[in-house]
């Protein structure tokens, strides 16, 4: 199967503006192929996932190192159900402690990435589950 | 625990690719052929006198040894008080605050953007009702203090300020820091609220308000560690910091000050990072660089001028999250580079910092960290003990001259506020975060535990300091009951005079402090101010 | 219709999306237009279900070298034309990079002032195998975005290459955007370049240089620089970032607008680029009839080899193939 490109949504939420990682991803991820969306800093869950359903994209991915990653994940998490996105990958990283990466992750948040992580890690991560979704949706 | 095998290892050359840290080719030994004679002749002087590459005093440690100061701050401001009083407790000589997000901002606690990071990453303060909490009890006529606040940093520290009057010490008395440097902000950091040219006003503002009340006080301290964390190399960090110095000089200088008065309480702020030689040398060449322009270019004749005086912190970004451990023998490298480099005063990283807020036992090993270094392994006995070595030379030299470099390319774009309109500074550290990226990919560069020496069934054993969600609650109630209890007529007075006055030339810093007298708070001055110098908005480089 | 004009990609699209891009679901708009952009056998499909609803908006090209400010500039617009009563669409197209397929798409931070504004829907679009300043699907995405109901469509170009060409193709104004202060002014003077434009912007003019750039416009279009046969191309200066001059630029362009309906050349422009897609498709569904009957491009591209080598002339081979392939019209009704 040719796939086409995959399209993610790159977005720093709320007050923090350590985008270093946010853009070193993006553009790993563009170096991988993918199609990147930057929203930048003091984005909002509104705003990010008013984004993600005009780009209709194929996942989110927030950069989070404020310490305020459980609020700004859970909303975003909860927008995604509400505007029709759900089925779409979202992830990111940050400094997130694994106890609070576990919490997410049982509200149908995608792994989280930290400091240390290859980018090259996190590209084959989205497109693993890109793929896989796409392929779901195809049968 | 379960190990991966022993990995061997026959020659550094086949798991580094030999450079230093920012990619900088070395040779494998370093001889007299490798410098000049001014390298060790009047490029090098001697302790304490020009051209200052050997330090700052002619004793350095013997005479004053650094001041310990760990940056601390979280939850509300009664919490910090408590860490405040903990690390006082345990032998450390200053203190540095850590405000949260929506304070760097300028917004109050109850804003809506301020939603969920209340007390997150630093302390809480909305009005000088928590600036009477945080220092409680506090000598501050003895204990130096600094605070890390850029853009709305002139009305948190006349919130400062307003706390002295009222515990009846004489602003000439206070000696600090307040960070206040904005053009990282821009260039880094990206915490900004108005565009360059009123938060540049501010600053000058605040330079002559200080020059004359509060004398003691450094006013700024500009910062090369952020533009070093967001992915800079150790000679992009030493020239767009040293370039946003002369700057803030240039600005005040046409704002009608003369340089002698304001040039010595100009302070700086560098980061350790783990080269170890590479680190010392940009320290040593920061201090000529800056004497040499201050004293040749802006014609300072006071030798205070001429004094490059910085903080230096270990560098968060060379921590990890594996094995966080090993992150005390880094940041135990990192600090003696900072030692060994002449800092005035020194923050240690904790442990656990790339896993979340430090707890009290890794504040305390840093500490701890930082007085092995002065009191048990003799280098602080002696005064730029590396002078003279021809690599540490060599390399001063070199990055003396990749800095000179970026001053002729920055002053070609008009200078530094045009050139970070048009994303220079920005662009040059995006390219340099994801070349250091490439060479951890593809194994050029080793991070111990990540990239090597891996455990794969690692499990995390050290506290992780929560934050409770319950001060974000707490913190908003206490400024609905402040908002109804204050003398709201004056409030509405002071912010009125405040709007008028923004709109002249007159300095700014006393209307601040009238407003922080009454209680006006952050994110009320903050708006006030938007109404007269806008907003900045984003310009994303890459 | 035949085999390859079917899609092969994907689940075809099901009553429901239509009946939710019908309903002004902006979800489905986005599915719809992701359709149009990932998988061209879905194309006639698409535009099956589209008609009826297209050839009344407006469709503004909005180019001009990268870093004169245009997304900035898009933005401002959009919220005056929306102002104005419209709704407006955006698409916005970034240059995919040739060696890895990936692209980086930074529109919609410099369009930050139009999040929550439902009369705006706005798509990012990386250009592909698009050889100009546009994706190959732009017209195609814009035709989705015309049938959701916007009554303005503006497509911003990546700026490069032959981008003023490609936009006047599928644009019915074709703002120019330069800014003072930078050589590519007179650059695009001299590449001709300005006989795109219908408007020309010069932007940031808070910057020096900006009367001595309005000067030599307007010098260039005195000797007749501007579009053939039609009158003085206005020059107009903005400050998007301070929104300054664009209630002019909102106010030309919806003037520039109505003159295109009443004249009638709004029609006459429909209908040569309708002529030109009908052209276009069957010159494709052809060239893919004669590849599967005898495999032509491997043949030409032996011949080429052996050509290259002999030094002979191409046409023997031309008209022998010519010759050899014959269309036979065998109802004619089928091509009223």
């Amino acid at each position: 199967m040719n796939e086409h490109p995959i399209k993610v949504v790159v977005a720093k939420p709320g007050l923090d503006g350590h985008d270093r990682g946010a853009k070193v991803v993006a553009r790993a991820l563009v170096e991988a192929g993918m199609e990147v969306v930057y929203l930048g800093l003091r984005q909002t869950p509104e705003s990010i996932v008013a984004a993600a359903v005009e780009e209709d994209a194929d996942a989110i991915g927030l950069s989070v190192l404020s310490g305020a990653h459980m609020p700004h994940f859970t909303k975003v998490k909860a927008l995604m159900d509400t505007e029709g996105i759900g089925d779409r990958l979202l992830t990111g990283g940050g400094i997130i402690p694994t106890k609070d990466q576990e919490t997410l992750s049982a509200l149908g948040v995608g792994r989280l990435f930290g400091p240390g992580d290859d980018p090259s890690t996190i590209a084959e991560y989205i497109k693993e589950r890109v793929y896989a979704r796409r392929a779901a949706e195809r049968n | 625990m379960a190990m991966k095998p022993p990995v061997t290892i026959p020659h550094l050359s086949q798991v580094t690719d030999c450079t230093t840290l920012s990619g900088r080719p070395v040779l494998s030994v370093y001889g007299p052929d490798d410098v000049f004679a001014d390298d060790l002749g009047d490029s090098l002087g001697r302790p304490g006198h020009y051209p200052y590459t050997r330090g700052v005093h002619e004793s350095m440690y013997r005479g004053k040894l650094w001041t310990m100061r760990q940056f601390a701050g979280m939850g509300t401001a009664a919490q910090t008080n408590a860490r405040f009083r903990f690390l006082l407790n345990r032998g450390q000589t200053g203190l540095s605050t850590a405000f949260d997000n929506p304070t760097l901002y300028g917004w109050d606690s109850d804003d809506p953007i301020s939603a969920g990071e209340v007390g997150k990453t630093g302390v809480a303060m909305d009005s000088l009702a928590d600036m009477e909490r945080l220092f409680d009890g506090i000598p501050l006529d003895r204990v130096s203090t600094s605070m890390t606040i850029n853009a709305p940093a002139a009305w948190i520290f006349t919130m400062f300020l307003a706390n002295a009057e009222k515990r009846g010490i004489p602003l000439a008395q206070l000696r600090g820091t307040l960070q206040n440097d904005i053009l990282k902000e821009y260039i880094a950091q990206k915490e900004w609220i108005f565009p360059p040219e009123p938060h540049i006003r501010l600053i000058t503002d605040l330079f002559a308000f200080c020059a004359e009340h509060v004398p003691q006080w450094n006013t700024i301290s500009i910062s090369g560690y952020h533009i070093r964390e967001a992915g800079a190399t150790a000679a992009q960090e030493l020239a767009f910091t040293l370039m946003d110095g002369f700057t803030y000089v240039e600005h005040a200088v046409a704002a009608g000050m003369s340089v002698d008065d304001f040039a010595p309480r100009l302070s700086f702020f560098f980061n350790a990072h783990i080269d170890f030689f590479e680190e010392i040398a940009k320290l040593r060449a920061a201090r000529r660089i800056w004497a040499r322009h201050m004293k040749e270019r802006y014609g300072a004749k006071n030798p205070r001028s001429w004094l490059c005086r910085f903080h230096v912190q270990t560098a968060g970004c060379s921590l990890t999250a594996q094995q966080p451990e090993v992150n005390i023998v880094r940041t135990a490298i990192e600090a003696l580079a900072g030692v060994l480099g002449g800092c005035q005063s020194l923050h240690t990283n904790s442990m656990d910092e790339a896993l979340a807020l430090p707890s009290d036992k890794a504040v305390e090993i840093a500490l701890r960290t930082q007085q092995v270094i002065a009191f048990e392994s003799g280098v602080a006995s002696v005064a730029d003990p590396l002078g003279g070595s021809y690599y540490v030379e060599r390399l001063t030299r070199e990055l003396e001259e990749e800095a000179e470099s970026y001053f002729a390319k920055i002053r070609d774009l008009g200078g530094m506020v045009p050139a970070i309109e048009r994303g220079f500074p920005q662009q040059e550290l995006t390219r340099s975060a994801y070349e250091y990226q490439r060479a951890l990919s593809e194994r050029r560069k080793m991070q111990v535990g990540v990239t090597e020496f891996t455990n794969e069934n690692e499990i995390l054993e050290i506290p992780i300091l929560e934050i409770d969600e319950s001060v974000e609650t707490n913190q908003i109630s206490a400024l609905r009951v402040l908002r109804e209890s204050r003398d709201n007529v004056a409030v509405q007075d002071s912010l009125d005079e405040l709007e008028r006055t923004a709109r002249t030339k007159e300095n700014l810093v006393p209307k601040l402090l009238s407003c922080s007298r009454v209680y006006c708070t952050e994110g009320e001055i903050t708006r006030r101010l938007i109404r007269v110098f806008g907003e900045y908005r984003e310009q994303a480089f890459f | 219709m035949a085999e390859s004009m079917r899609s092969s990609r994907g689940p075809s699209l099901t009553p429901q999306l239509w009946e939710r891009f019908l309903g002004g679901e902006r979800r489905a708009c986005a599915q719809v237009i992701t359709k149009v952009e990932n998988d061209p056998d879905a194309v006639p499909e698409i535009r099956d279900r589209l008609s009826g609803r297209l050839g009344r908006a407006i469709r503004i090209g909005i180019t001009g070298p990268p870093g004169v400010g245009k997304s900035t500039l898009t933005s401002a617009l959009a919220r005056g034309l929306a102002d104005g009563g419209n709704r407006v669409g955006i698409v916005a197209v970034d240059p995919s990079s040739p060696f890895t397929g990936g692209a980086f798409m930074g529109d919609r931070i410099r369009m930050d002032a139009l999040v929550g504004d439902d009369r705006v829907f706005m798509r990012s679009l990386a250009s592909r195998a698009g050889q100009g300043g546009l994706a190959p699907s732009t017209a195609g995405v814009a035709d989705v975005l015309e049938a959701f109901g916007m009554d303005r469509i503006l497509i911003e170009t990546v700026g490069v290459g032959q981008a003023e060409l490609d936009v006047m193709a599928c644009a019915d104004i074709v703002v120019l955007v330069l800014q003072p202060s930078t050589g590519d002014a007179i650059q695009s003077l001299k590449s001709g370049i300005i006989e795109a434009a219908d408007v020309v912007v010069v932007n940031k003019a808070d910057l020096p240089g900006v009367e001595m750039l309005l000067q030599s416009l307007r010098f260039a279009f005195s000797l007749g620089a501007g579009r053939p046969g039609t009158n003085a191309t206005p020059i107009l200066a903005t400050s998007a970032q301070a929104s300054e001059g664009i209630g002019e630029l909102v106010a030309e362009l919806e003037s520039q607008a109505s003159d295109l309906v009443d004249s009638g050349r709004h029609r006459e422009m429909r209908r040569a680029r309708l002529e030109n897609e009908i052209r276009r498709a069957i010159q494709t569904h052809l060239w893919a009839s004669l590849e599967r009957a005898v495999g032509a491009s491997a043949k030409i591209r032996r011949h080429a080899e052996e050509l290259t080598l002999s030094g002979g002339s191409p046409y023997p081979f031309i008209r022998r193939a010519c010759a050899a392939t014959q269309v036979c019209q065998t109802k004619e009704e089928a091509w009223q």
